[in-house]
């Protein structure tokens, strides 16, 4: 009888060091479904996210959208023409929306829903009939939207992905994505854990892939026995808790099957992780690059579509020790300085210069990629979101989104539009447009009357 | 400018309602009236997930596993001021994957000491299938805290048959892992169902089971599983009377896993996580250093944890105590403030200046918390007496308004420029509700170490607090302001209703109002005995009795 330690599929996580598995072709692994098998690449979509608004006064391109002097945006001169500059947009529903400037500006990013009404995010008393506060988000997101979709034409290995580089904190200020009204998506935030979530498939033994698939399949199929016995006993709302999680555990035994998608250009990343200090402040950049490349490999693998990476959440406070002329005070503490600050608006505009260097960093690893004539980048669109315009006034008008790569030609990239105050709901309908979901209308209709003009080609 | 008339929402955290009727079980008609439930104090009590705190000391207990294999989890939405509670525990599909993989490494490492899961059954002697079905029984009742059904013990050994007749595994361990690995993703581990006895007492209101009611009580007074005396007294059916109940809190409070109750309470009620992050300028004060953190918690951690547990268990002494507990590197710290010498990395308790400290108010953690960087805050050390300590509702500051702390001013002190800036007619609605409080801690500075003089000027730590239920007036510093809050019934009923939240997961209603009541005026009559007030917790109807299981959707309610 041949047995084979489950250890060994771990090998690849070595914490703290450079990892990197060779790649074997077989064809026990061999992908059910993906691009591999229908012959052209597919689209896909990612969600950036950085927090505390921006340095408005100098964020906009030069006409000739030439950015190699750019204050800001000097790293992404090179991609220039993969980029669309998006002025003007506005977060409309958020003034609407119960809820603080930042709960509003991240639960209503991607939801273009106000917020729900609720105690649960309260101080002090929080009891009945103190309901000056707020719960969740009260739509569902974009990015979740669209992957419920594509999962309706594909089965891939993740429906969506959601990572994260030090969110820590669990509540409306630090969640983006929402399945469903009320239902925030938490983000996957270690990478030591992603690297063995997601590519711990690439295992040398094929044989010892398909007896743990064998396995989960045979536990979780008890596993769901029991909730459908279990939620026979429960009253109505509690069922309605549990019809979720059984969900959950259907959909997951439904993707257990599917394998890395051996593309051309997928293989494991070779990683610095950063070990158990990812949540470290000081670890920020090594957490953030190592969530990059691992993004960057799971589209290039195919394991999923949809993506997103936030840094922080609204409010962050980490703080930028390792940009040395950055005073050694919280992004949120220094968002806050009255625009005469000189120092402190240095400080903003070396964070987000920082950041653009990042999206820079991710963009060439995309546009590095090639996928037939195009590369993965000319394939995505990655939509950089901000839950304010700026710091100091919380205002979410004039939030300064970025579009970078054309999503197969959907997009008429390589400008800068002033939109003059349109509302930020008829960029999320663009998206589902320009993924082929499209919708007439996103969240709150009023502000997402079809897509906003200019943007395709 | 300011939207006019921002309101200043304060709790009065008595008692909404008076004559509730008292007691249940007097033989009255049982008809399914809602009323009878509301007059009787009794709610539906929801299903509630393990959290990672609970799911680690769950495994440790259950199987000896204490690496802390949940904290990989996604973390618990805070909610409420607390991270357990009912309402926000909600799955996602990332916890549904983490939860398969989390049970796969707990299996795993289980069944390296096979011996040990079995003691009473060889394989070799007694046969596969016997010790299998032993296991399960025996684990099964531990891990769902109850005796499995039949069909849940045939289940189980179905997923047991699976693993040993693959081609692949084949090994009695690998049975027995397996059948850890679906336990541990069985909602009947990951939940807490508390359905309640299908016999009313009154209208729809159920007492719990005598397995329920020992799951209630672990997870409320441990936060964890129970031990074998608690499952002795369920399967006896003795956890069904006031008095029973009473005993098993009384003796579990005795026991050394109360400690994790005490100090996951605390840190989130004294928000002892925002430590973790707590940065200072040094050039502004170098006697910080990163070191310090993790001391300045377990200094209100350990005091805490004594004075509930070993020491006299009174909310006075929380406030006001002229003890605490440090090493050497903390009293150095401190200086002049501890009385006699500490040496060694060991904490132990010391005497403190009775003139200068008094109980976790005044400690460094608390106070360097809730500052500047580079200067004391009294906006956030009065806003934390005012939420955490009084339970006021303080409103957000208006959305576009620019808030900076001021620039610091050699010539002046802290205190003078935040009265500078309170008496902007704008501010000074909210803030004179905080600034004149934190001005009361003001000889504490940024990293909590005394002072007595800032800029070249002496400290005025006086305060007016205004618009409190029982304890306005002029303080002059901070002993004098604890030993006002101990003494405060807002303050009482305040640390009541923390309690409450915390330990029944979810916040009051206003059909807790009798359950309330019985809570101060235990709380009252004990002189502000925590202890007392935990046990008290026990004898609630809203912790002894639930509405019937409700299995239509409530008229107008989701569809």
């Amino acid at each position: 009888m041949k047995r084979i330690k489950r250890r060994a599929m771990l090998k690849g996580t070595i914490l703290g060091g450079t990892v990197a598995i060779g790649l074997p072709m077989l064809d026990a692994m061999l992908p059910r479904t993906g691009a591999a098998q229908t012959g052209t690449a597919p689209k896909r979509i990612v969600f950036w996210f950085t927090a505390n608004g921006t340095r408005q006064d100098i964020w906009s391109p030069p006409g000739n959208m030439d950015l190699s002097a750019h204050p800001l945006h000097a790293a992404l001169a090179p991609l220039s023409n993969k980029l669309i500059f998006l002025d003007g947009v506005d977060q409309e529903v958020a003034y609407d929306s119960i809820g603080d400037g930042h709960q509003t500006g991240i639960a209503c990013a991607l939801t273009n829903a106000e917020i729900l009404p609720g105690t649960l995010f309260c101080e002090g008393s929080c009891d009945e009939g103190q309901e000056q506060y707020v719960g969740w988000g009260g739509g569902q997101s974009v990015d979740q939207y669209i992957a419920d979709e594509i999962a309706k034409d594909v089965v891939t290995k993740f429906k969506s992905l959601e990572l994260g580089v030090q969110v820590k904190s669990s509540s409306v200020w630090s969640r983006m994505s929402y399945s469903a009204p009320d239902q925030p998506v938490p983000p996957r935030e270690d990478p030591n854990q992603n690297f063995t979530d997601f590519f711990s498939d690439i295992e040398s033994d094929p044989f010892a892939l398909k007896l743990i698939q064998r396995k989960r399949k045979s536990v979780l199929d008890a596993v769901m026995e029991d909730h459908a016995a279990f939620q026979n006993r429960l009253g109505y709302d509690d069922k309605q808790k549990l019809d979720k999680h059984l969900q959950s555990i259907r959909d997951l035994e439904t993707r257990l099957e599917v394998t890395t998608n051996f593309g051309e250009a997928c293989a494991t990343p070779e990683l610095n992780l950063p070990g158990s200090s990812f949540q470290q402040n000081d670890m920020y950049p090594v957490t953030g690059k190592a969530q990059m490349d691992m993004l960057v490999m799971a589209l290039a693998c195919d394991l999923t579509r949809v993506a997103s990476l936030q840094w922080s959440r609204s409010v962050s406070g980490v703080r930028f020790n390792w940009v040395p002329q950055v005073l050694d005070e919280s992004h949120h503490g220094l968002s806050h300085y009255d625009d005469g600050n000189g120092s402190a608006k240095a400080d903003l505009l070396e964070i987000n210069k920082w950041y653009s260097e990042q999206f820079a960093y991710l963009l060439g690893l995309m546009d590095g990629i090639q996928e037939g004539d195009n590369t993965l980048l000319d394939n995505t669109v990655v939509v950089w979101v901000n839950e304010l315009g700026k710091g100091n006034t919380h205002t979410r008008r004039d939030i300064p989104f970025i579009l970078a790569g054309g999503c197969q030609g959907y997009f008429n990239t390589g400008q800068h539009i002033d939109f003059g105050g349109e509302p930020h709901g008829k960029l999320l309908v663009s998206l589902t447009h320009a993924m082929g979901k499209p919708v007439n209308s996103f969240g709150v209709s009023q502000y997402s009357q079809g897509p906003l003009s200019g943007l395709d080609t | 400018m300011l939207p006019q008339g921002i309101k200043i929402y304060l709790l009065l955290a008595a008692v909404f309602l008076v004559g509730c009727s008292g007691s249940i079980g007097g033989g009255g008609e049982l008809a399914i009236n809602d009323d009878v439930a509301k007059s009787l104090c009794v709610v539906d009590t929801p299903i509630r997930r393990l959290t990672r705190f609970e799911y680690n000391n769950t495994v440790r207990d259950l199987l000896g596993d204490a690496t802390g294999p949940a904290d990989v989890l996604p973390p618990e939405e805070e909610v409420a001021g607390f991270n357990n509670q009912a309402a926000a525990l909600t799955s996602s599909d990332l916890l549904i994957e983490q939860y398969m993989k989390v049970a796969e490494d707990v299996g795993a490492r289980a069944v390296l000491d096979i011996d040990a899961l079995l003691p009473t059954c060889d394989p070799g002697l007694d046969g596969n299938d016997t010790c299998a079905l032993t296991f399960i029984r025996d684990f099964g009742r531990r891990a769902f805290r109850r005796p499995l059904s039949q069909i849940e013990v045939e289940r189980l050994k179905g997923v047991f048959d699976w693993a040993v007749t693959d081609p692949d595994l084949g090994r009695f361990e690998d049975g027995i892992q397996v059948v850890i690995e679906a336990a541990l993703q069985s909602p009947s581990f990951l939940y807490r169902p508390e359905l309640g006895g299908e016999t009313p007492v009154e209208g729809d209101v159920v007492p719990f089971t005598s397995w329920e009611m020992a799951t209630k009580l672990s997870y409320m007074l441990w936060n964890t599983m129970p031990d074998a005396a608690l499952f002795a007294a369920a399967e006896a059916d003795e956890l069904t009377t006031k008095e029973q109940i009473a005993a098993q809190a009384t003796r579990m409070l005795d026991d050394d896993k109360a400690r994790d109750l005490i100090r996951n309470f605390h840190t989130q009620w004294l928000l002892l996580t925002h430590l973790d992050s707590v940065t200072k300028d040094t050039s502004v004060y170098p006697a910080f250093d990163d070191s310090l953190r993790p001391l300045w918690t377990e200094e209100i951690q350990a005091f805490v944890e004594y004075v509930i547990l070993e020491g006299d268990g009174s909310l006075r002494t929380l406030l006001t105590a002229d003890y605490s507990f440090m090493n050497e590197q903390l009293a150095s710290f401190y200086g002049d403030d501890v009385t006699g010498s500490v040496t060694g990395p060991e904490f132990r308790q010391v005497q403190l200046d009775p003139d200068r400290r008094a109980g976790f108010l005044t400690s460094a953690g608390l106070m360097a918390t809730h500052a500047n960087v580079n200067q004391s805050s009294p906006v956030f050390r009065g806003k934390f007496v005012r939420e955490q300590l009084m339970c006021n509702t303080l409103p957000l500051p208006p959305n576009d308004l620019v808030i900076e702390p001021p620039e610091l001013d050699p010539e002046k002190t802290t205190k003078e420029q935040f009265e500078e800036i309170g008496a902007n007619p704008a501010c000074a609605g909210c803030h004179t509700l905080m600034n004149p409080i934190g001005f009361i801690f003001e000889n504490y500075d940024g990293t909590g170490q005394w002072r007595d003089q800032q800029n070249g000027k002496d400290i005025d730590a006086t305060g007016e607090v205004v618009q409190t239920d029982d304890i306005d007036g002029v303080y002059d510093g901070a002993v004098e302001l604890a030993i006002a809050l101990a003494g405060s019934t807002q303050v009482q009923e305040c640390v009541s209703s923390q309690w409450f939240r915390f330990a029944y997961n979810r916040t009051v209603t206003s059909e807790d109002s009798c359950s309330v009541e019985q809570l101060n005026d235990v709380f009252r009559a004990s002189d502000f005995n925590i202890r007392a007030l935990l046990v008290a917790l026990t004898q609630t109807n809203a912790f002894l009795y639930r509405r019937a299981v409700d299995l239509q959707p409530e008229a107008g309610g989701a569809q």
